[in-house]
């Protein structure tokens, strides 16, 4: 037998400490209130719509989108509150609105972004940033040339507590020596939106098609990739690609299944594949090494030890836990209050919120605080020193982590690279020049 | 004809910082700041001359000068790898920011401590009212000031402070391994770049 079981290792709502003197172990506290403006409501942007409202602190001040019904759709059941509008020109212009999502089809994110950074709002925008790199980079620059404003890329992983209590685990070595990842998303669906309007349903399915999608590997893969080149700390500095057509040919001519081969420094590559064709095992990532391999599927991990891996020592504190046939020993962060876990260890995602949600709720928090610092040093110091005030933002730490303006690019390239390769069918390499802005 | 003026430093952002060190049942704790806003003004014959013993223009070997600061409760931060976010909140929780979101300094006596050497900062004993969580103490500590070049100052001072003396209960936030109380007892150490106004 190759594996002693698995070791679960879990975030989950790990508690932190309450906001007050002697309360008991509750939540975050609640930062400032950030009003937001929602661009774009589609599926995604309802979801961020629904997200943001479990959130305290951040009220949905405006929506927009310029298909109608979608903005009465939206307004009617998920920000009743918001203003209206199907120019989000005038969303901008809004002085309520503090910060924007901007949860349009990729194609539109360079301008909007641009001209919302330019009227001042902090912005949240999807992954992938663009589909060209020049777009990506345009983007990127404007982030990062706008000091007063935070901008995040909606790689929502990079803000999940799971992944970051599991983060320590790889990068102190628990794997030992890491050979291989390999990770999958498998689906079983068209990817088509449907509407009565046969021009807005060509609108909606945007990704369907090459000249506005960088297909599965950027709608899709780009959170896995991007996750995998995190844990490992590397870029790719090659991918191969392949891509076909299988299932659902209704004239698109974005590959339904692709898979990759993204080639790391030191011989480590990620093997990556997805499917609208098939959901056997649905989205997880598998990190190999010597010692153990993890796998990362929804809001949980688990690690399974070689049978003469070392004892790493926290297994000790770990409880003793089955795993499919096996018993294993299940790390959780507040095992206390666990209930047995069992076979409901497979089951899926345990945590109460979804990424988005944390993502959400790491800018809203990030926000409040640079409008802090912002509003500090200009009380103390007056607002005459540009430079001094740049100084001083650059030298604070976000409090809550989040995809910045250089994640959203490099991750944006990765996946465009990725798609290209996936187009043309072959190996192309990935220069480090190209991530230079 | 018109009276010679008085010569008024504004507070500059390079070179200011606000430390404070505390203790507690499980470790030493820091907080620190990079903002201090506000002014000295000294009276019109008083003039800092790092090459003089003396300084001029003083009554009794009292400065005539005024001094405004204000520290923006949540412009300081707790130096913690993890989670700082609880601790600045737990911190401005309470000093009560939401109601008193400015730590507020004004001086009422100024004592030169001559003589000065030259080429070494300026000594003084200081009284003032310190108001934090809007309760207002007298105050008293030395304080030094070091001549820079373009005009600039800087001050140094070292403060020792009882929390509850602002009636502010030292935080006990219960950090997962068990409750943790903050000692009453801090210090906070300032340094204040200030720059004479053109």
């Amino acid at each position: 037998m190759a594996m002693m079981g698995g070791v679960e290792l879990r975030a989950g709502d790990a508690p932190r400490p309450a906001a007050s003197s002697e309360a008991p172990l509750t939540k975050i506290p609640i930062g400032p209130t950030v009003k937001y403006g929602v661009i774009g409501l589609g599926a995604r942007g309802r979801e961020v719509l629904k997200d943001l409202a479990l959130l305290p602190n951040a009220p949905v001040a405006a929506i927009c989108d310029s298909y109608p019904s979608s903005l009465r759709r939206a307004g009617d059941n998920d920000a009743p509150k918001a203003k209206r509008f199907d120019d989000y020109q005038q969303l901008l212009a809004s002085k309520e609105v503090q910060a924007v999502v901007i949860a349009t089809p990729t194609p539109n994110h360079r301008e909007m972004a641009l001209a919302a950074l330019q009227a001042g709002k902090h912005v949240y925008c999807e992954a992938p940033l663009a589909n060209s790199i020049e777009d990506a980079k345009a983007i990127a620059a404007a982030a990062r040339d706008s000091i007063k404003l935070v901008f995040q890329a909606g790689l929502q992983e990079r803000s999940h507590p799971q992944r970051h209590f599991l983060l320590p685990f790889i990068r102190a070595g628990a794997l030992g020596e890491t050979v291989l990842a390999r990770a999958q998303s498998h689906r079983n669906n068209s990817w088509v939106s449907a509407s009565s309007n046969p021009e807005h349903e060509k609108a909606l399915n945007w990704r369907l098609h090459q000249k506005t999608s960088t297909g599965l590997m950027g709608e899709v893969g780009i959170h896995q990739i991007d996750a995998v080149s995190w844990f490992l700390r590397a870029r790719p500095t090659a991918i191969t690609g392949f891509g076909s057509l299988l299932r659902w040919k209704d004239g698109r001519d974005v590959a339904d299944t692709v898979q990759g081969v993204f080639e790391y420094p030191g011989g480590i590559r990620l093997m990556y594949d997805a499917t609208l064709c098939n959901s056997f095992d649905k989205e997880y990532e598998m990190y190999y090494g010597t010692e153990s391999a993890v796998m990362v599927r929804d809001a949980k991990a688990w690690m399974f030890k070689e049978p003469d891996a070392a004892l790493l020592g926290w297994e000790v504190y770990a409880r003793k836990d089955d795993f499919y046939t096996e018993t294993g020993i299940a790390l959780v962060a507040n095992a206390t209050k666990q209930a047995t876990i069992g076979t409901a260890a497979t089951a899926g995602n345990t945590t109460s919120f979804t990424p988005l949600h944390y993502a959400l709720e790491a800018f809203t928090t990030n926000v409040g605080q640079l409008d802090g610092a912002v509003k500090d040093f200009i009380d103390s110091f007056g607002d005459g020193d540009p430079k001094a005030l740049a100084d001083s933002l650059k030298a604070l730490k976000p409090y809550a982590p989040a995809a910045n303006w250089q994640d959203g690019l490099e991750a944006t390239i990765l996946a465009i690279k990725a798609n290209e390769a996936v187009v043309q069918q072959q190996k192309i390499t990935v220069e480090k020049e190209l991530f230079n802005l | 004809m018109q009276a010679a003026a008085q010569t008024r430093y504004i507070a500059q952002p390079q070179g200011t910082s606000v430390k404070v060190d505390g203790t507690s049942t499980a470790h030493d704790w820091e907080m620190e700041g990079r903002s201090i806003g506000g002014y000295i003004e000294f009276g019109p014959k008083v003039k800092l001359d790092a090459a003089q013993t003396t300084i001029p223009g003083l009554n009794d070997g009292k400065v005539p000068a005024t001094v405004q600061a204000h520290i923006p409760v949540t412009s300081i931060h707790a130096k913690v790898e993890h989670m700082p976010d609880v601790m600045d909140h737990l911190m401005q929780e309470h000093l009560k920011a939401d109601q008193f979101s400015q730590i507020q300094y004004h001086l009422t006596e100024m004592t030169f401590k001559g003589p000065h050497a030259p080429g070494k900062p300026f000594a003084f004993d200081t009284t003032g009212n310190l108001s934090i969580a809007g309760v207002t103490n007298k105050v008293s500590f030395p304080v030094t000031i070091e001549l820079l070049d373009a005009g600039k100052i800087k001050v140094n001072a070292a403060v020792p402070l009882k929390m509850t003396a602002f009636r502010v209960d030292p935080p006990a936030p219960n950090i997962g391994l068990g409750l943790m109380r903050c000692g009453d007892d801090i210090k906070v150490i300032i340094d204040w770049t200030l720059k004479e106004r053109n």
